[in-house]
Formats: structure tokens, sequence, C-alpha cells
């Protein structure tokens, strides 16, 4: 009797204890709003410690771990700025744990629309992020940039300049063909036939990592779904679009894959990796590869041979038509909800914003971003001019799965795969797929 | 003399009084004075460890598997058996059932036989005997990250070390490309598996091999066994404890398969390399689907049951049989 009774008293014990740090993980979401009461946007003068976290690659003379809390110290000697940066499936499992303990930084970066687990909307819906719409920097940074960083009407992101996906190509090689910069699609297929003619490879892409399929299929989206009906994405939600509505996807995703039915994208592409693309093309075995301007140092390092390269959005609209741009402005910070100073917070990111201030040279200067506005706009690397300039232009969109919850993009990675992959896949199945897996991942 | 005596009794009738009276209390059941009933108290400490960091998790898996988690928002909703049922008619599951099953029946095979093959190599008396049997557990020691990043190079088309080797044999190389076929990708990355760890199988096979005595070898001999009668009567049936370690491994690395599907080909091409595990982490951490990735766990849950179930009895069997 008595031993059963020590064990009942052991499993309640546990169990209480248990329930404790339940409720201990779940009281979080409710101070939210909690903010100081100090008077509205005054810098403490006491001494403080705020924290940040950022995903990424520690590098050398780091801009967010070693520059950028020097800076904040010169500008603001009474704060400190603590910064950790992880590595990205690290960076969302930390963020995760420590927003759902109720213990997350004061600086977190967040991923415009629904893009990634760190997802401005994702955050913003379950009250983790703090409203930034009134802020200077949201101004600067310009109406698009604030669109892709908005929940309900209200900011709660800042736009880290710009990334593109565009095709790099060998101008060499284009030079010794007589090939211009393609400006419409069937220029486009006929630049790969003269290089395929020619005994050339045309395009050389790593599906073995099948996230690069995103690169070519989200310039041609660009051109053929969004300039139709700029709000495809949003109404997707609301059931008003589909992915399987005609001329839209089905059309984006038969132009890709006559690139592949024709041989102008390497045969052997679904055992390639990433950087063992990168490596053909820098080596001049293809003159062209669809890329991200994120991986322009991988692009432009010397190879087995010397070589100038070019940038061009990958032009899908039918001949008489403008040309649309990928260009997604890029992750940037955002406040936690349940900071204990947000005005300081909002100090600092409006000075790190301004445009001019040591801070912002500071981080226009550290090469990582492509800047949009305020100084040097004119030091960006002049492949990525014609980008920006559709950019300011308004004709760019952002990167297509931005604004799909998570998955969508794996699904229609892998439908793809099989296509090209002789499965039997067929575009209507990639489309249905993705709609389903789209139905299947939304919440409103 | 007699007084020592008398202190005697007296002191054990005292320790009789004093156990009746403790067996009094405790209700007249007998009781060890070794381990009394208060010593349950000190395992409170790793009850507790055990039970929040381990059965509590495993119990919240069930939990989740009937709600839409997505891992961040805790405003989540019950969905019942839905999660199930889409992972059914995705056909996800099956999917990840078949590439797993593939997976580990490739490496337990491919690794018993090419362990067992080496660790006779390795068993006999040759020159530098030493040094080939470092040379074969070297693998064992990389970290699966470097070795899937080397044989991704390895089986890279055209200008991988396999192409170039066809290539300079006189065969055409460019059409080699191992993980970009649907068909083969799976066998390509089952196959690193096995080169990465045969020398552990090896290893234990030696060991094995070596506890074999001498005589019964010399016995069998004598009484005109061939190498191969010996091997199947003698050496076989003496190390068959050694062969049950070396599947159950093999078959828990089999069915915990995740390494060279997330390093070296991400799943794909299609979903051709998608295992149980590299599923769940893809539900789990691309979709951000919680619940979904925890049905999906709680269904591989009873798959591996069953696998396990299956294996303990046929292998029981056959160590009797042997």
């Amino acid at each position: 009797m008595k031993r059963k009774k020590f064990l009942a008293l052991a499993l309640v014990l546990t169990l209480t204890v248990s329930a404790f740090t339940g409720c201990g993980s779940k009281s979080n979401g409710s101070t939210a709003d909690k903010s100081g009461t100090k008077e509205d946007g005054k810098v403490t003068e006491e001494n403080i410690t705020l924290t940040m976290m950022y995903s990424g690659v520690q590098t050398e003379n780091d801009f967010e771990t070693e520059v950028l809390p020097k800076l904040v110290k010169e500008k603001f000697p009474n704060i400190t700025l603590e910064v950790t940066k992880l590595p990205d499936d690290q960076y969302y499992t930390a963020l995760k744990t420590k927003l759902a303990s109720g213990e997350a930084p004061d600086i977190i970066l967040v991923q415009p629309k629904n893009a990634g687990s760190n997802s401005v909307i994702g955050l913003a819906k379950a009250g983790y992020l703090l409203d930034l719409s009134d802020m200077n920097a949201i101004k600067l940074a310009g109406d698009s940039a604030s669109e892709s960083f908005s929940y309900d009407g209200k900011v709660y992101g800042i736009a880290s300049g710009a990334t593109m996906l565009g095709t790099y190509y060998n101008k060499d090689i284009f030079a010794a063909n007589n090939l211009e910069v393609p400006t419409n699609w069937d220029e486009f297929l006929n630049v790969c036939e003269v290089l395929k003619n020619a005994g050339i490879q045309p395009i050389v892409m790593g599906d073995k990592d099948s996230y690069v399929l995103q690169f070519g299929l989200y310039q041609l989206a660009a051109n053929v779904v969004y300039p139709k009906n700029s709000s495809y994405d949003d109404q997707l939600g609301e059931g008003e679009t589909k992915f399987t509505d005609e001329g839209t996807w089905d059309k984006v995703l038969e132009m890709y894959n006559t690139l592949y039915e024709k041989g102008y994208i390497i045969e052997s592409s679904l055992g390639l990796g990433a950087t063992q693309a990168i490596q053909k093309f820098v080596d001049g075995e293809a003159a062209m590869t669809f890329d991200g301007s994120f991986n322009v140092n991988a692009i432009t390092a010397k190879g087995a041979i010397d070589f100038e390269r070019g940038y061009f959005p990958l032009p899908g609209n039918a001949a008489g038509e403008d040309v649309y741009a990928s260009v997604a402005p890029g992750a940037g910070p955002a406040i936690y909800s349940g900071t204990k100073y947000p005005d300081e917070v909002k100090a600092i990111l409006d000075y790190w914003y301004d445009g001019e201030s040591d801070l912002y040279k500071a981080y226009a200067d550290s090469g990582r971003v492509v800047v949009t506005y305020g100084y040097g706009t004119d030091k960006n690397n002049p492949l990525f001019t014609s980008f920006l300039d559709l950019y300011n232009e308004g004709k760019a969109f952002y990167w297509c799965n931005q604004a799909w919850p998570a998955g969508v993009e794996t699904e229609m990675q892998a439908l793809f795969s099989e296509m090209i992959g002789g499965q039997g896949t067929k575009v209507t199945d990639i489309t249905n797929g993705m709609q389903m897996k789209f139905e299947e991942l939304y919440t409103e | 003399m007699n007084e020592f005596y008398d202190y005697l009794q007296s002191e054990t009738e005292k320790g009789d009084r004093k156990l009746s009276r403790i067996k009094k209390k405790s209700g007249g059941n007998d009781i060890s004075l070794v381990m009394p009933k208060r010593m349950y108290f000190f395992i409170v400490p790793a009850i507790a460890l055990f039970l929040i960091f381990w059965i509590f998790p495993v119990l919240q898996l069930f939990y989740y598997s009937i709600t839409n988690f997505n891992g961040i928002n805790y405003n989540y909703d019950f969905v019942g058996l839905d999660n199930y049922i889409r992972l059914f008619k995705e056909g996800t599951l099956a999917n990840s059932i078949k590439n797993t099953l593939v997976y580990a029946i490739i490496i337990v095979i491919g690794s018993n036989i090419i362990g067992l093959a080496m660790a006779m190599a390795l068993d006999v008396k040759i020159k530098g005997k030493t040094f080939f049997r470092t040379a074969t557990f070297i693998p064992a020691l990389f970290s699966a990250i470097v070795v899937g990043f080397i044989w991704s190079y390895v089986y890279m088309p055209e200008s991988g070390m396999i192409a170039t080797l066809l290539n300079f044999i006189g065969l055409d190389g460019s059409k080699f490309n191992l993980l970009g076929n649907y068909k083969t990708a799976l066998y390509g990355i089952s196959f690193v598996d096995i080169w990465k760890n045969v020398g552990t199988t090896m290893i234990i096979y030696l060991a094995g091999l070596q506890t074999i005595d001498t005589s019964l070898l010399e016995a069998g001999r004598i009484d005109g066994c061939s190498d191969w009668q010996l091997l199947r009567k003698v050496k076989l049936p003496l190390i068959t404890s050694t062969i049950t370690i070396n599947v159950i491994l093999n078959v828990i690395a089999g069915l915990k398969a995740f390494d060279y599907s997330f390093i070296m080909t991400n799943g794909g091409p299609g979903k051709s390399t998608n295992t149980l595990m590299f599923t769940i982490y893809r539900i789990a951490f691309t979709d951000q689907m919680m619940g979904k990735a925890s049905a999906f766990s709680v269904a591989s849950f009873f798959v591996i049951i069953l696998i396990t179930i299956f294996m303990l009895i046929f292998l029981n069997k056959k160590e009797v049989d042997l």
C-alpha cells in the first residue's frame, strides 16, 4: 500500500512541476503590449543593455556583431547593444524558443511577407512585434518596402536594402556569337538556340539543390503573373485567384520547362549542386546561370578562364511589353513587442536607417546589402544598376515565395524536379500540387 | 561472563521489541532493513527529470498530432485526425516508409556482407594487418557532413571523380548522373552510408571472430572441413550474437537515415530520397507544421515498433536455430 502511495506522491510532484513549467512558457503572449511608462520618444539616460539576434554567418569585422554595437555606443553612450548571430536554422529554432519563453531579444531579424519561420506576418499575427509605422526609417525605405513588411495596415519591420534575382551571363561568349542582351522571351530563346548551335551550353543550373529552381521561375512570374494582377498572391488567400488559373503559373512553368526540353539548361542539372553549377559558370563552361545578387561574389570569383560578367533580368515578357525584374526587399530588423525599452530601440533603428549617419554609412559600406536610398547608392555593383532602375520605376516584384506560406515553394520544386526528371509529372499536376499545399498551409 | 551474557540477552530482546514495533507500524508486513521505504524518495529527482524531459514531451507529441500547431503561435486549433488523413492521402507516408525500408535493407545487407568479408580478410595473418584495419576504420571517424560533401563531388556529373574515371577508361562519363536520377539517387546515398559505417561493423565482426576458439577450427580441419564448411558450420554459428548486434545496429541506422538525404540530395530529386526522419524534418521546419510533423512522428513510431517486434522475434529464433 505504502509503496503505491509513495509512487503516487512522486507522480503528483513531478506533474505539478511540469504543469508549472508548462504555464511559464505559455503566459508570454499576454505580456505583448507592455511598454515603459516613460514619456514618448525620449531616450533614457540610465545605463541599459539591449539585445539583438540576427541570422547569418559571422565574418571578419562583421557589421552586425562588431561594427553596429560600437557605433551605437558612440551615439548613445549609455546603451550597450549585445548582438548574437546564428546560422539560419539555429536562428529559427532559437527565436522560436525565446519567443515562446517570453525572453526574446529586443531586436530580431524578420523576413518580408510570409517568408520563412521569421516572417513578419507570422510573427505580427502572433503579437510578437511592435508597430513601427510612425518611424522615420519606414518613410525613407519607400512604399514598396513598407508594403512587404506590413500586416493589417501596420508596418512591423524595416527593409534592409534589396536583393534581386537575375541572369548572369558571360559577356565574352555573347560578344563572340554576336549576341545582345535579350529584351523579351522570344529573343531569349533565340540567344539560347544560337549558343546551343555553336556548341556552347547556354545555361547551367544546380538543381540538385532544388531551391535554385526558384531563381528562374520567379523571374518569369514577375513578368507573367504579377504585371496583370499585382495582388495575385493576396487574392490566393481569399480564394479569388488560384495557382491553377489559366495564363498564370501554368504559363510560367511551361516556359521554364521549355528551357529543359530544348536542352538549353544543362542536362545533368539534377545531379549538380548549386556551388558546382556556379563553378561551371565561372570556369566558362556555360554562358548563363540564373542566380541572385547575394551570390555575386561567388559568381565573379576567378575561375579557370577570365571573362567579363553581365547581369540582366530574365525577360519573360512578350515582344512589345515591358520587362519586370524580381527584386525583393531584404530581411531587416523588427522590435520584439515585449521589449522594456521600445523608445530606445526605435531611436537606434531610426539612427541606423536614416540614410546619412555614420552607422548607415558603415552599413552601406559593409557591402552585404544593396542599398536603395541615401549614402552608398552610387557605390552599388554596376551589375545591379538595371535592376535598381526597374525597382525605382516600380517595374519590379518581390519573390513569389515571400508571399506564400513556407512550404509551397518546396512542393513546387519537388514536383518541377519530377517533371524535368522524366517522372511523367505534368504542368497541371504542379499547379494542382501548389494549390493544395497552399490551401493546407494557409491560415487566416 | 554471566554479566556479559545477560547484557547480550537484554540487547537482543530490545532489538526484537524494536523490530516488532516497526512491524506493527508497517501494518505487520515484513520490511527490509537494507532498503527501507523512505529510500524511494531518493529516486524522485531522477524520475522527475525523466518524466519532464522524456516522457512528458513524448506524450505531448501525441497531443500536438491532433492540432494545427505551427511551432510559434500558441493559438492553435484541434483538427482531429485531419493530419493523419492528409498524410495518407498525399502519399507522403507511404513514400517515406518505402524509401526508409529500401535504405535500411540496402545498408543492413551491404554493411554486413562487406563488413564480414573485410573482418575475415583482416583476421588472417598478413603483413601490415594493423594498417589495413586502421584504413578500413578511418571513414567511420569522419563526420557525416564531411563525408556527404566529399561524396557529392565524387558523384558530380561530368567532372566528378567517378565521371572522370569513366572518361579515363574510355566510357562516356557525361551520362553518369547518379544523384540526379530518380531511380538511382537512393542507392547512391545508401552506398555512402555503407562506405562510412562499414568500418564499425567490421570491427565488431573482427572482435567476434577472435573469440572463436582455435581448437574448434583445428578439430574441424582434422575432421576434413573445407574452408567454406568451416565458415558455414563453425564460424558463423559461433558468431551469431555478433551478427544479431550488427544487424540491429544497422537497422537502427537505416531507420533513422537523415544525414545523406539532407546533405547530398535534400530529399530530391523530387521526393525520391525522402526518408522518415527527413520528411519529419521537412514538415516541421520547412513547412512549419509542427502538428502535422507530430502526426507523422506518431505514425513512424508505430512503423518502427512493428519493425522492431518483427526483428526481435525473427532474430531470437535464428539465434536459437543456429
